[in-house]
């Protein structure tokens, strides 16, 4: 059947040329566009994914990660004191302006760790590619990522500039770490953040990450936070993916994005259905007289869905690597297209169904076909 | 005479002269009430084997009901069908493709070969389609073609092959599986005069040597020098049922 199925196919080249094109183009806007959302949800909650910590602790009335409103400093002290915690630590995260080269300003996502000496921080800047993350405990230190240089006009470690009118001077170089709300990430130890906010407040703390004791159950302790008041504690994957699902829903780009990835399952369906459909147009009175001489349906049916299936593997197997082209260009525009071993068993999966599905208007009509119909010519 | 490479090893499909199958009274009615229309009407007839059948009439007279009647593409209205001795007109769908692929070797006037593959790979293909268990249909399919002297045509395209050559491929076709009988639908009407004698030359000889039963619809009266009975068909009757028996 598959060589029945593959010559039928192979005959009309350029009819099975835009078969593959079809099938092509889908598979490469499935990829993308998923990869994309992918690529964008693991930026929203990089920094939840990056840090060391069992359960991140806000507050109840918190709806994003990024627009958090603080508490104080007690309530940190409220949540070390809670049994089966080992230690916590500090994250104050907001926005401040930053000053540019330029004598402009740009708002910047400031995050305010605890780089307590001697102790080992739960969430720092990772990927350090130039300068020295440790001295972010000095006052006015601060860490950018690679990737925001030319949006802070900053050209080098060492780099000296203002936020809110408070000195900073850049000692870490990071690669990597973007914001998915496009404003720069900035790393500083909390006291420094802090500084750069002062309209936050005495001592303010927008998150405590906890350890927990070895022996406990992450899942009690977290309880036992979540009954303190006004406090909501997550694990560090429900907080991620709490996150993930905030901008998904709430910004509309997880339907934006997988609006197009259905589309392009629409495009394939349409071309393949289509090609598969006239190329069993073509060949009707030879199918009717294979059912005439006895061949069951079945039999026809499976070289239509060989076909299918050929046309699948082969527009995945041009479609991906086309796939993996865009996300090597889309890189060099600060875009992330996430394609994991997962994504890429998925599309196929995916591709085989629809153009499984494609087939079906051929199918029917092979079904249906009469095959005493050969002798009416 | 058109030499062909009878091989003496094809089993004889039954003893000479055998009924391989039977209408007795058939009928076919498309519609109902004022709109029916009778294509055929009480058509009795025996099918039987080491004959060559012609059957003739005008357009419309209902040939081509007859012959879907009989190779079980088209359930009478009326009447009765014998195969393997029982009456099978009453059977479903589900068992007539089996029963049609052990019976009936089907030709055609527009030979209606796939173009994408090889006469070889045609003719495989179908008694694979056949029987799925076929054990070596390659070398069934290499052995047919050789049959109808198509050895060292084996590998071109039908877009490489005659019309002769095309319909003896389709001969081949509806030989796989060994059918006894085969019925063809205006099998030489697309070939110049030459070359329908001779592809049914072929198909005579397959009557003599192998003992199939051979029905051919035609409006060619040159083809009667080939059959051993020419059955008239008209307005949807059988008006008569002649020996011709040239061949002898």
């Amino acid at each position: 059947m598959w060589n029945l199925a593959r010559k039928l196919l192979l005959h009309d080249r350029l009819r099975f040329a835009v078969a593959i094109a079809g099938v092509s183009v889908s598979v490469m806007l499935v990829l993308v566009q998923v990869g994309l959302y992918f690529g964008f949800m693991d930026t929203a909650s990089s920094l939840i994914d990056a840090s060391r910590a069992d359960i991140w602790v806000g507050k109840k009335s918190n709806d994003s990660f990024e627009f958090a409103t603080p508490f104080d400093e007690r309530t940190f002290y409220r949540v070390s004191s809670v049994r089966g915690v080992e230690r916590t630590q500090r994250v104050l995260i907001n926005f401040a302006q930053i000053k540019l080269g330029n004598g402009g300003d740009l708002g910047a996502q400031i995050v305010g760790i605890d780089m307590t000496p001697g102790v080992k921080p739960m969430l720092a800047p990772w990927n350090v590619i130039a300068g020295d993350a440790h001295r972010l405990a000095e006052p006015g230190a601060i860490a950018v990522d690679k990737s925001e240089y030319p949006k802070l006009k900053i050209d080098h470690v060492g780099h000296a500039t203002e936020i809110s009118g408070v000195r900073a001077e850049v000692v870490a170089m990071t690669n990597g770490i973007r914001s998915f709300t496009t404003s720069p990430i900035v790393f500083t130890d909390i006291r420094t953040a802090r500084s750069f906010m002062p309209q936050l407040g005495a001592e303010p703390v927008t998150y405590v990450l906890v350890k927990v004791a070895a022996g406990e159950s992450v899942d009690a302790v977290k309880a036992r936070i979540d009954a303190l008041p006004h406090l909501a504690a997550y694990t560090r994957s429900e907080m991620s993916n709490r996150t993930r699902s905030y901008w998904s829903s709430r910004t509309g780009v997880g339907a934006g994005f997988f609006t197009t990835a259905v589309l392009g399952i629409i495009v394939g369906f349409v071309v393949v259905g289509q090609i598969l459909y006239s190329g069993t147009l073509q060949y009707i009175r030879e199918y009717g007289t294979l059912k005439a001489m006895g061949a069951r349906n079945s039999a026809v049916v499976k070289v239509i869905l060989s076909q299918a299936m050929i046309s699948a593997a082969l527009g995945f197997a041009v479609g991906a690597p086309l796939a993996m082209g865009m996300r090597a260009a889309m890189k060099g525009a600060n875009l992330t297209v996430a394609l994991s071993g997962q994504l890429y068993v998925a599309t196929l999966v995916i591709t085989a169904v629809m153009c499984a599905f494609a087939a079906l208007l051929s199918i029917v009509k092979v079904l249906r076909l009469d095959p005493a119909s050969v002798f009416k010519s | 005479m058109v030499a062909v490479a009878l091989d003496e090893t094809l089993p004889m499909v039954g003893p000479a002269q055998a009924t391989l199958a039977r209408l007795v009274g058939v009928g076919k009615t498309y519609g109902t009430g004022e709109n029916a229309v009778a294509a055929l009407s009480n058509a009795t007839l025996d099918i039987r084997a080491g004959e060559v059948t012609l059957i003739e009439g005008p357009s419309g007279s209902g040939k081509t009901t007859l012959i879907s009647i009989l190779g079980l593409l088209l359930t009478p209205t009326t009447g009765e069908i014998w195969l393997e001795g029982r009456n099978v007109a009453g059977l479903g769908e589900k068992q007539l493709p089996a029963l049609r692929a052990r019976n009936f070797g089907f030709v055609f006037q527009g030979f209606n070969l796939f173009p994408a593959l090889t006469a070889l790979e045609n003719v495989a293909m179908a008694i694979q389609m056949k029987d799925p268990k076929a054990r070596d249909p390659k070398g069934e399919a290499r052995r047919l073609l050789e049959l109808v002297g198509l050895g060292p045509r084996l590998h071109h395209l039908p877009a490489d092959l005659s019309g002769g050559q095309k319909q003896r491929v389709a001969i081949a076709r509806a030989l796989g599986g060994n059918p006894p009988i085969l019925v063809g639908d205006e099998p030489t009407a697309a070939l110049d005069t030459k070359t329908a004698l001779s592809v049914m030359e072929l198909l005579r000889e397959l009557a003599n040597h192998s003992g199939r039963a051979v029905v051919v619809v035609t409006h060619d009266p040159r083809l009667e020098r080939f059959a051993d009975r020419v059955v008239r068909v008209e307005d949807g009757f059988i008006q008569a049922i002649d020996s011709a028996g040239s061949h002898q």
